[in-house]
């Protein structure tokens, strides 16, 4: 969208030019260049748009019940925290770089512009791998129904023990090492084997610690599954074993808060947890990071655009328009981190 | 142009306002008009309906027939070769124009309000009379059993039926299992969203015997056209009676599948 | 035409709309060109079509309100229902489509995107839009809703059904209904395309209306259609947003189960759809938060284009310059207060109706005002009866009718009763059929020669309105007094219902006029593409209207101005003192007697 923005006022991206009529004079109402007016008025739609995204969230969280503590969902403040100071950065760098341009020191506004696209990557980057905790601890929407559960009842029990129907075949592929038994190196990959049963079956002392603990685990879990239909067992019993919501004493100790369950030591099992307002925060989570992610990815796009360019005082207004919007995007993390982070 | 297509165009436009009018003078000798109203605060809602329909009736025929008569008089044929007035607008006219109409409005919006919060806002303080739950396509109704409470074993579990006393306070609590419905009860001049996760209080007094529609005036899907319940006003005794037996019933079905 | 101090050239004809140039070829002056003239024109055939089908969809609707479960006589067919007959879901798929299409397709686009497009740079003395590649986008953004919208119609469980207003959990549970399979998922990736359209010609149009209007062309100089599309812009711009995020969150919800708009532990079908958690109001608050503005959006530009042909054809100054324009505004800035009074009896908090009320109150006020300053350019003007000037007039007769029943809903109390009755539907299709459609129509009539440098017929234009006009309040004045016995909208079949059991007939009268009245529009397409190749050949001022436009070439070519036009005066010079003939252009020089009067006017 900024690409003509910056050319003379006449020749605006007019494909085939104007050898067809005179040159019009015109009386400008603003002091800006067209690439900036209109640069600035898309902007102001995008903050409608955010506002609509953040009213949303606001409601839905105040709205709610219960909602997640940070460390209950995985959510990592220091990394938010790094985060918001790399985009920062990156905001600073684009403006040395705009200068740099103004001046007329091409190659140095070339470097600083590299670095802002480095930063931004570098933010998307810990945003993926913070994407990716949650997704390995099955923390995100998903049709028809999520692995999370509001409250320990019978619908959760009942999750959890298809779920372990569903473990009876695993591929060995699958199986982590740690749980790796002598012969499973005789099946090839392709095979699928029964885990939970080898690991009951498996004699005493053939197993290593961390199968051991994998073993009573499970047995707990099964037979509290098993005798569902009596009731005999508090739900909230087993949520515990599969993810147990840690204190607030244990909260995100290396960020990855969350005390050790079944789920995160053996993360591959995907057993429905109990987090109870999970489910809306992972959606509004998801919603809210993730259109602003999108919005970081476009600006990455016209970075790596502007780099082709030679960036002179020719082309100053193209890299200011193409600031102005990342200046836009690092002001709504400003707005996001906080209210998704800290509150 | 000549002179008779002016005149014709204007009474086009003429016709506006006077079939206007008649429109809504025979409605109601054609039946095609407000239901018969059977609830205590419905006068209320008619009567206001009845002021604006005037107030806006007269600034409606007010403003055709100035046009109409604008058409008339001042159709380029009939004006020969006089030019038109060269005017740019008159500032008293600006600030009587906007004066008048915000006066009136402001007027009627507070005018209104009394009535808004009679059905809306002055909830009475009562136990509900009966639960109506909206879902895709009927009206589920629960009354309270004898301990006059919802929510326990003894509740009287009907549908579409609904069954109330005359001339007592009613109190109904609006549900909906699915999607939005709209508890719509023509001559009670009572309507109502269901909204899904939420309990809606509504309110209202029968003040006649006898049996009316309900009407699901949200969409809520395909057989949205045919979610129709009824509603019967009976005396007292009546409603007591009916309850009983009601329960009974209840409980005879209930034997047969424990 | 005399006073037109451009040379005076003989008109082109029509094929050259933006004139060859060496390097264009046909696709890059037709297809993909950047003329803001050609771009309009593709808004206008693209919507024209749409309203035409939109159109039939009415009908469809109609028949079935008017004769439920009666053999449809061309649809019938066509979707194969049981026996030509149609099923309950498929009436809902059809108001639907017929709102969407109409709204989203129609009415939005052939306002901003034909008319804006093609008037702004010519009324304002620019030779193009400021992007103008941008501008080619915001019609190829069309498209893929096109497409959208149509294909619906052919998947599996039909077109979205959910209403326009498509209000969960009834639009995002899939299990709810059947039209809210694949439809409703195509309805909102229609929606969100439309959206970006819009945005970018709103930006786009802002921006050339600020920056590239011709020296003396102050503001307050500006033509009322400029005005209104320069506020519809602003409204869009920030409106539209919403429901693009909105319309994002309900996608969410349907494909991942975001439960954003539905509660915990729903039972649909008797399936559980998802985990909840969410609010079905908060999508009824953030859809009207924009389709209330978007109601002006889609009235605005109509009231600005009738403003100049009522000046026009009256032969006289607009009556109220100044409180025209501060009333626009006013509209708008209202517009983004009054949501909720569409969410009356949705639950929300009475006392917040309340609020809203009065803000509805109030937003008659500027309207108002408009009303009494068209009666005031009428009134000792010098009447010319052209086609065109009897469809702007017809606008402000329809407008105050569906104006003034915005009252009566206003009126919380009343709205209890009249709420999703034909009486809002009464309502709305006087403001925008009988309005903004009737506006259009004037403005096809009168800036037909300037598209197409030739004339549409005059008698059949009248014929065509005459009918049109007729037939609509045929059609839709009966349905204020269904409204007031509660007739409820959205209803396959009603007469099941002791209520309503006897207004069969009345609503079979109103469908034989809906058929008339589609039927005449027969008329304005023969003559409309007849009158583009065969019309009487116009000159480039065939009104001897004020704008600048009328100083251009009719059509115009590549880059509009052939001179260096300069404004030295409002665009409502009629009949000043001072002048033989009976206007003043904005270009014509200076005229001291007339513009001294106009000083001491203002
Ligand atoms: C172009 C479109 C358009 C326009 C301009 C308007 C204009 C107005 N609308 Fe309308 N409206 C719609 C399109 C529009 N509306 C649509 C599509 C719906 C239905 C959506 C759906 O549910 O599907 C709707 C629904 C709707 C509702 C919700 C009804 C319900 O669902 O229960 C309400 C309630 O207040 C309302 C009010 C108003 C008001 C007060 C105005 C005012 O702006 C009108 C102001 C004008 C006048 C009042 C007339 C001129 C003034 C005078 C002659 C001066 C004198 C007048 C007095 C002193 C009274 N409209
Ligand atoms: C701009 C908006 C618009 C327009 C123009 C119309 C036009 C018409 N509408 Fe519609 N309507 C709506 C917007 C509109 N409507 C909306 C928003 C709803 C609510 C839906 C909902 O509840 O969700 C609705 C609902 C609605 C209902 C209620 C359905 C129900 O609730 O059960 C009915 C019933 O009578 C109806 C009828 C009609 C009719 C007979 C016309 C006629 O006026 C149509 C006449 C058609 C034409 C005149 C087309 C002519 C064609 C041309 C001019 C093109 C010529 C071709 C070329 C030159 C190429 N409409
Ligand atoms: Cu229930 Cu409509
Ligand atoms: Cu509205």
């Amino acid at each position: 969208m900024s690409a003509p923005a910056i050319s003379a006022p006449h020749d605006h991206g007019h494909g085939d030019g104007h050898h067809g009529h005179i040159h019009l004079q015109y009386q400008p109402g603003l002091p800006l260049s067209r690439g900036k007016l209109i640069m600035w008025l898309f902007l102001s739609t995008e903050i409608m748009f955010f506002a609509a995204l953040l009213g949303s969230y606001i409601v839905l969280r105040f709205g709610a019940a219960v909602w997640p503590k940070p460390h209950h969902v995985h959510l990592s403040e220091p990394l938010g925290a790094f985060n918001t100071f790399v985009l920062i950065c990156s905001s600073v760098t684009v403006v040395l770089a705009l200068e740099a341009a103004k001046a007329n020191k091409t190659s140095l506004a070339k470097i600083w512009m590299l670095a802002t696209l480095l930063l931004g990557a570098l933010f998307l980057g810990v945003k993926a791998y913070e994407y990716q905790a949650k997704f390995a601890h099955g923390i995100f929407p998903q049709a028809p129904h999520g692995l999370i559960y509001e409250r320990p009842d019978l619908y959760y029990g009942s999750a959890v023990r298809d779920r372990l129907d569903n473990l009876r075949k695993v591929p060995v592929s699958q199986v982590p090492a740690a749980l790796r038994l002598p012969d499973d190196t005789k099946a090839k990959p392709g095979d699928t084997v029964d885990v939970l049963k080898r690991l009951d079956e498996a004699p005493e002392g053939s197993l290593n610690a961390e199968q051991q603990r994998a073993r009573t685990a499970f047995q707990l879990v099964q037979k509290m599954v098993m005798n569902l239909d009596q009731q005999a067992y508090d739900m909230a019993v087993i949520a515990d074993q599969v993810a147990p919501l840690p204190s607030e004493g244990a909260a995100g100790a290396a960020g990855h808060g969350g005390g050790h369950g079944i789920n995160d030591a053996f993360p591959w099992l995907r057993l429905p947890m109990v987090i109870p307002g999970g489910n809306m925060w992972a959606s509004t989570y998801f919603l809210l990071t993730g259109f602003h992610a999108v919005h970081v990815a476009v600006g990455l796009i016209v970075f790596t655009v502007l780099l082709g360019y030679t960036l002179g005082p020719k082309n100053a207004g193209m890299i200011e328009n193409a600031g102005l919007y990342w200046h836009f995007v690092d002001l709504v993390w400003i707005f996001l981190f906080p209210v998704l982070y800290l509150f | 142009m000549n002179r008779l297509g002016g005149m014709f165009w204007a009474i086009v436009f003429l016709a506006v306002p006077v079939l206007g009018v008649a429109t809504f003078a025979v409605a109601p000798s054609i039946n095609v008009w407000l239901p018969k109203d059977i609830s205590e605060h419905g006068h209320e809602i008619d009567s206001l309906f009845y002021f604006i329909l005037i107030l806006t009736g007269v600034v409606f025929v007010a403003t055709e027939l100035l046009l109409f008569w604008f058409l008339w008089k001042y159709d380029a044929a009939a004006r020969g070769d006089t030019k038109a007035t060269y005017l740019h607008g008159s500032h008293t006219l600006e600030v009587v124009w906007t004066i008048i109409p915000a006066v009136v409005l402001l007027f009627l919006a507070i005018y209104q309000m009394n009535a808004w919060a009679n059905v809306k806002m002055r909830r009475p303080d009562m136990p509900p009379t009966v639960e109506v739950v909206g879902r895709q396509f009927e009206w589920r109704l629960r009354y309270p059993g004898g301990d006059g409470m919802l929510g326990t074993p003894d509740d009287i579990h009907l549908v579409n039926d609904l069954c109330l006393p005359v001339d007592e306070d009613i109190l109904v609590q609006l549900k909906s299992m699915d999607v939005l419905h709209s508890f719509f009860l023509p001559n009670l001049r009572i309507k109502q969203d269901a909204v899904p996760g939420m309990k809606i209080p509504v309110w209202f007094k029968g003040t006649e015997t006898g049996s009316s529609d309900i009407v699901c005036a949200e969409l809520c899907g395909w057989g949205h056209y045919k979610m129709k319940g009824r509603v019967t006003f009976v005396t007292r005794p009546e409603f007591d009676a009916w309850l009983e037996r009601m329960e009974a019933e209840q409980e005879a079905t209930q034997e047969v599948t424990p | 035409m005399s006073t037109v101090t451009a040379p005076t050239t003989t008109p082109l004809d029509h094929v050259t709309v933006a004139k060859p140039h060496p390097v264009s070829t046909f696709l890059s002056t037709y297809v993909f060109s950047k003329d803001h003239k050609v771009i309009g024109l593709q808004f206008l055939f693209s919507t024209l079509l749409w309203f035409l089908i939109g159109g039939l969809l009415a009908l469809a609707v109609r028949w079935q309100v008017a004769w439920p479960w009666s053999d449809v006589p061309v649809l019938g067919k066509l979707f194969a229902q049981e026996g030509g007959q149609m099923s309950p879901e498929f009436y809902t798929m059809l108001f639907t489509m017929h709102a969407t299409v109409m709204i989203f397709l129609v009415i939005i686009p052939i306002l901003a995107g034909a008319f804006g497009n093609f008037l702004i740079p010519l009324m304002i003395g620019a030779d193009d839009m400021a992007f103008p590649t941008l501008n080619m986008l915001s019609y190829w953004f069309m498209w893929p809703a096109f497409i959208a919208f149509g294909a619906s119609f052919f998947f599996e469980g039909g077109a979205a059904a959910g209403g326009w207003t498509s209000y969960p959990p009834l639009s995002t549970s899939v299990v709810s209904s059947p039209g809210s399979g694949w439809g409703q998922t195509l309805w909102l990736l229609g929606l969100t395309f439309v959206g970006v359209s819009s945005m970018l010609g709103s930006v786009n149009y802002m921006t050339t209306i600020i920056l590239m209007r011709a020296p003396g062309m102050t503001m307050f100089r500006l033509p009322m259609t400029i005005w209104a599309m320069f506020i519809t812009a602003i409204l869009q711009a920030f409106a539209l947003p919403v429901l693009t995020a909105t319309g994002f969150m309900q996608l969410a919800d349907r494909l991942f189960a975001t439960g954003f708009f539905s509660p915990e532990g729903l039972i649909v079908n008797n399936a559980v759809p998802g985990p909840g958690g969410g609010q079905p109001l908060l999508w009824q608050h953030l859809f009207w938060f924009y389709s209330h503005p978007a109601v002006y959006i889609m009235i605005l530009p109509a009231m600005g284009m009738v403003s100049d042909i009522l000046t026009c054809f009256a032969r006289k100054p607009l009556f109220g310059y100044r409180p025209m324009v501060y009333s626009i505004a006013g509209i708008a800035g209202l517009g983004f207060i009054v949501w909720g009074h569409h969410m009356f009896m949705s639950g929300m908090n009475p006392a917040l109706g309340i609020t809203f009320m009065v803000s509805t109150m109030m937003i008659a006020l500027p309207s108002a005002v408009k009303t009494f300053n068209w009666l005031g350019t009428v009134w000792g003007g010098k009447i010319e009866f052209t086609t065109s000037m009897l469809f702007a007039l017809s606008f402000v007769s329809m407008f105050i009718i569906g104006g003034l029943s915005g009252i009566f809903m206003a009126a919380t109390p009343v709205d209890i009763f009249i709420h999703d009755t034909y009486f809002i539907v009464a309502h709305f299709h006087y403001v925008l059929f009988a309005g903004t459609a009737m506006g259009v129509w004037a403005a096809i009539y009168f800036w037909f020669p300037k598209m197409f440098g030739r004339t549409m017929n005059e008698f059949w234009g009248k014929v065509h309105f005459f009918l049109t006009f007729i037939f609509l309040n045929g059609t839709f004045f009966t349905m204020h007094i269904l409204g007031a016995v509660g007739f409820p909208r959205r209803l396959a079949d009603a007469y099941h219902y002791e209520t309503f059991h006897h207004l069969q007939p009345m609503n079979a009268f109103m469908t034989w006029c809906a058929i008339g009245m589609v039927a005449s529009q027969v008329i304005f397409a023969v003559n409309f593409f007849w009158s583009m190749f065969y019309g009487p050949v116009a000159g480039r001022n065939p009104w001897n209207a004020n704008g600048l436009e009328w100083t251009t070439p009719s059509p115009p070519g590549h880059g509009n101005f052939d001179y260096q036009p300069v404004v030295y005066r409002g665009p409502y010079e009629y009949s000043p003192p001072g002048v033989e003939t009976d206007h003043l252009m904005q270009t014509d020089p200076p005229n001291p007697t007339a513009d001294a009067a106009a000083r001491q006017a203002h």
